[in-house]
């Protein structure tokens, strides 16, 4: 009696999580009441709202754009995700365990940081690398305030997922199948072309699929380095429609759906490569790693990772901090730049004199903890009734757990806007909206965590218990919370991270009092002061580096604890 | 006549630990199937690596067909492609996004001296050869692990190299399939005329294909002999009990003359046996006797001892005793579906050649 019951009430919360605020989207799509003015009674449906929508010219500039910048995005993420993961898994080039860790580091970098960062670097005045050509005497400029400069900044930052894809395809491939084609008597060339490539295709479909729907629900980049030079992109214009006098709603509810259905689509094809057959992997005995000889070459390619390195990382930070620390980001000569005199705390401190920026970090510390803990908790009882019971009714609540991979954070952030905004005295202009749509937004990727973890556990470990007499509660609480609790804290913190630095769902939700960090370093950015957005950016990402530091601490402890109890 | 393939002093060195390969040499005529056998990690594999330039020697001299191909010393190490091998890997690295067709025409394409002629027709050919024939157009993720096999042998064969490597190519089939492809592999290979080198743990294998069985173990060749030799005068100890002669009688040597030892057994008695090592009187020896080589309910001129039978076991085609014999203990294998013999004293005859004493280097040089 009690499995329904469990069932029912799972299903209800997911419901009331992803399904309700989604058809409150939909209805938002078809309908042109709106629900600030005319609050819930007024239902107007009708399809030529949406055909409308459909038909705009401007909707159709966005959604070019938008495929531009991150099908272009998306090529050179390729390129760079593929010539990394040949570094890193096939060749000798020195310190890869560090190039294998460093390149991940995009990862971290919250979009909006990054793009700052670039345009403190690429704008075609101030630019800081433009500053450096006009010293050398080279009449080069770049503006990043641009299509290319858009596809550049996507590519580099979201190389990592094809290399996540491509590195473990290329580690799982089957040597010999490259050492038969160099016995046949092809080139190494040749073998790369023919044989290499085509066999980690389904792995490089994957990553690159993956990377462009990421690109495709990026607000901060657009926002950034678009906006300035007016190409709007999907994101971008779907915000541009809510901060419209009146707001659009509706046309903005319209374009999310268009968002979303792009992204769904994408996402079934990425599933369905990664479920197909992959060629790579072949049973039998362990690999040996074959590592390519490059003699001298290999600090060539050593090169071409601090190279990555220095652009993704060094460059950015160096830009942040001259911008933060500078009073005035104008140079007179180059001497200018090691004057200490025009360094100071200033922007610091008139980000700290504004009340909103300890509002803004306290809030965001609320919303990541209410979101761990609120996500770990549901996510544990999803994972756990879906992987560990046979209950009728688990797969509904997987395929509905399931759902948000193929929404953007910003369409979440759009339809709880929907769900919430018209219900006086509802969780609109509270923290908890934003903590709920992060959950509902993460909740696929911390249930999958999870299951690995689970997996892990052999079912024979509860079936003792049982066996011993414990019932199904106090088996879980002492068998399953201790073994399975390094992988309940990394999801933990994986979901605080994320929800520390997630943007595209919270600019919806905001209000003054419930503001958080991401939000405010774009009113800083919009506000057109580069030295405040700068030194916040810095603030943001040495709390995200501290929090990352402290949790990775934190969830290592948690492993090393069981190992020790085990 | 020159040899297809010339190995002297072989040295390869890994990182870490001993070598891998230390100090081979031997070569193989035209049209010779050589098989190195040994136990896991003997450096067997490392040597066939060598030979086809996927390993980089530290040490030594590879020659193939005449031309050197690798030495170190005189930095000579030309790439696998330039060495006009052929080699059969042991997962058979058959390219799985393409077709058997494909893959058998894939070295043809792309080697910098294709051989001219048509392509199609030599893929014909050698297809038909390994009896694939039917196969041709089938997705290689189709086949089962024979036929896979079969294909990676047609890739290597297309081209017709002067050498061809096979690395444990039959060691992930079934039992079955492996004894018949066994057979049928020692069939095309010397219907090509091919020179072979050819890497197995497998006796049974290296028996069948080997024209010559090369043992190793720990890096070094023991010995290499037709599979006759390598069965009835083992070189030492250790390819002895490899080669599967598990019983060891322990003993004193008392004296010898030529390559006849006579051994004092203690308790058992004396027993002439056979050596190919330069014993003298007083030295401790290991006799080392395969189990179906002793005739039990037998007496003959020498080494015609009375033995007791304390087990039995009936395992239908044959009958293997446990028998005490002076304080030692002797496993013999009858063939036969009847068991002859039951529990208590028997005759029994050992005969001197069946009978190869060892220099006693304890235990562990056997293992």
């Amino acid at each position: 009696m009690a499995a329904p019951l469990w069932v029912g009430a799972l299903l209800i919360l997911l419901a009331f999580l992803v399904i309700y605020p989604l058809l409150m989207l939909f209805f938002g799509a078809i309908s042109d009441s709106n629900p600030v003015i005319d609050g819930f009674g007024k239902f107007n449906p009708s399809l030529t709202h949406f055909i409308a929508v459909l038909g705009n010219e401007n909707v159709h500039l966005a959604f070019f754009n938008a495929l531009v910048a991150c099908g272009g995005g998306t090529i050179l993420a390729v390129v760079i995700g593929l010539a990394f993961s040949w570094i890193v898994v096939r060749t000798n080039t020195p310190f890869k365990g560090f190039i294998a860790g460093a390149s991940m580091i995009p990862l971290f970098v919250p979009p909006l940081v990054a793009g700052v960062a670039w345009s403190i670097l690429g704008s075609p005045k101030t630019g800081l690398l433009n500053t450096a050509l006009k010293w050398m005497g080279i009449d080069f400029r770049f503006d990043f305030y641009s299509m290319s400069g858009l596809i550049l900044v996507f590519g580099f930052y979201y190389a990592p997922y094809v290399y996540m894809f491509t590195a473990s395809a290329l580690r799982n491939m089957d040597p010999s199948l490259e050492e038969a084609s160099e016995v046949s008597g092809a080139s190494a060339f040749t073998t790369i072309f023919t044989i290499t490539f085509p066999l980690i295709a389904p792995a490089i479909l994957a990553g690159s699929l993956l990377s462009f729907v990421v690109m495709l629900g990026i607000y901060g980049v657009p926002a950034a380095l678009g906006a300035p030079a007016n190409i709007s992109v999907l994101t971008t214009y779907i915000f541009k429609l809510t901060a419209w006098a009146p707001p659009l709603y509706n046309t903005a509810a319209a374009v999310a759906i268009l968002l979303m259905f792009v992204t769904a689509i994408l996402v079934w094809a990425q599933q369905k490569v990664l479920s197909g057959k992959s060629f790579a992997t072949v049973a039998g005995k362990a690999f040996r790693p074959r590592s390519l000889n490059l003699g001298p070459w290999r600090w060539f390619t050593f090169g071409l990772a601090l190279i990555y390195l220095f652009i993704v990382v060094v460059l950015p930070t160096i830009a942040l901090v001259i911008a933060g620390f500078r009073r005035f980001l104008f140079f007179k000569d180059f001497g200018a730049l090691f004057d200490m005199k025009a360094y100071s705390w200033v922007h610091f401190n008139s980000i700290f004199d504004n009340p909103l920026t300890m509002t803004s970090i306290w809030n965001t510390m609320k919303v990541g903890v209410i979101t761990a803990l609120v996500g770990g908790a549901l996510a544990f009882a999803i994972g756990y009734t879906v992987n560990r019971t046979q209950v009728g009714g688990r797969r509904s609540i997987d395929l509905l757990s399931t759902i948000p991979v193929a929404i953007p954070g910003l369409v979440v952030g759009v339809a709880y806007l929907w769900a919430w905004i018209g219900l006086p005295g509802g969780l609109y202009g509270t923290i908890w909206i934003l903590a709920l749509a992060f959950v509902a937004r993460f909740i696929p990727d911390t249930v999958k965590a999870l299951s690995t973890s689970f997996m892990q556990i052999h079912k024979e470990l509860e079936e003792a218990a049982w066996v011993c007499g414990r019932g199904l509660l106090g088996t879980i609480w002492t068998v399953m919370l201790p073994l399975a609790r390094p992988g309940i804290v990394a999801s933990m913190t994986l979901l605080f991270v994320l929800a520390v630095r997630e943007l595209g769902s919270s600019l919806f939700l905001y209000t003054s009092d419930t503001t958080v960090m991401a939000v405010l370093l774009l009113d800083y950015y919009e506000g057109g002061n580069i030295g405040k957005t700068a030194a916040f950016s810095l603030v943001q990402t040495v709390i995200l580096a501290v929090l990352l530091g402290f949790t990775t601490w934190l969830s290592r402890g948690a492993a090393e604890g069981t190992a020790r109890a085990g | 006549m020159t040899s297809a393939l010339l190995i002297q002093d072989l040295v390869k060195r890994f990182s870490t630990g001993k070598p891998a390969v230390d100090g081979v040499s031997f070569d193989v005529p035209a049209g010779e199937i050589v098989v190195l056998l040994g136990p896991s990690g003997c450096g067997k594999t490392t040597t066939l690596r060598c030979v086809a330039g996927l390993e980089h020697p530290t040490g030594g001299r590879i020659s193939i067909g005449g031309r050197t191909v690798s030495e170190l010393q005189r930095g000579v190490l030309v790439s696998p492609r330039e060495r006009d091998i052929g080699m059969v890997f042991q997962s058979y690295a058959v390219w799985p996004h393409m077709t058997v067709r494909q893959n058998v025409a894939y070295p043809l394409k792309h080697r910098r001296n294709g051989g001219g002629g048509d392509i199609d027709t030599k893929v014909k050919e050698t297809l038909e050869l390994v009896g694939l024939g039917e196969y041709a157009d089938r997705s290689a993720t189709l086949l089962s692990g024979g036929q896979m096999q079969r294909v990676a042998l047609a890739r290597s064969l297309v081209y017709r190299p002067q050498l061809l490597l096979l690395d444990e190519p039959l060691s992930n089939l079934d039992a079955k399939l492996r004894i018949r492809l066994r057979d049928e592999l020692r069939r095309i290979l010397k219907a090509t005329g091919m020179t072979g080198l050819y890497v197995t743990h497998d006796q049974a294998e290296a028996v069948v294909l080997g024209d010559r069985i090369g043992v190793m173990r720990e890096g070094k060749l023991l010995q290499m002999a037709p599979p006759g030799e390598i069965y009835n005068r083992p070189a030492d100890s250790f390819v002895a009990n490899f080669t599967g002669a598990s019983n060891v009688l322990l003993g004193k040597v008392l004296e010898r003359k030529g390559e006849r030892a006579t051994i004092d057994l203690g308790q058992a008695g004396r027993i002439e046996a056979w050596t190919p090592q330069p014993l003298s009187a007083g030295d401790r020896a290991r006799v080392a006797l395969r189990a179906e080589n002793i005739r039990l309910g037998e007496r003959g001129p020498a080494n015609s001892f009375t033995g007791r039978v304390v087990e039995r076991r009936y395992q239908g085609m044959q009958t293997v005793y446990d028998v005490e014999f002076g304080g030692q203990k002797l496993e013999v294998l009858e063939l036969g579906t009847a068991a002859r013999h039951s529990d208590g004293e028997v005759a029994m005859h050992l005969p001197p050649d069946t009978c190869w004493a060892y220099r006693d280097e304890g235990q562990a040089a056997v293992d």
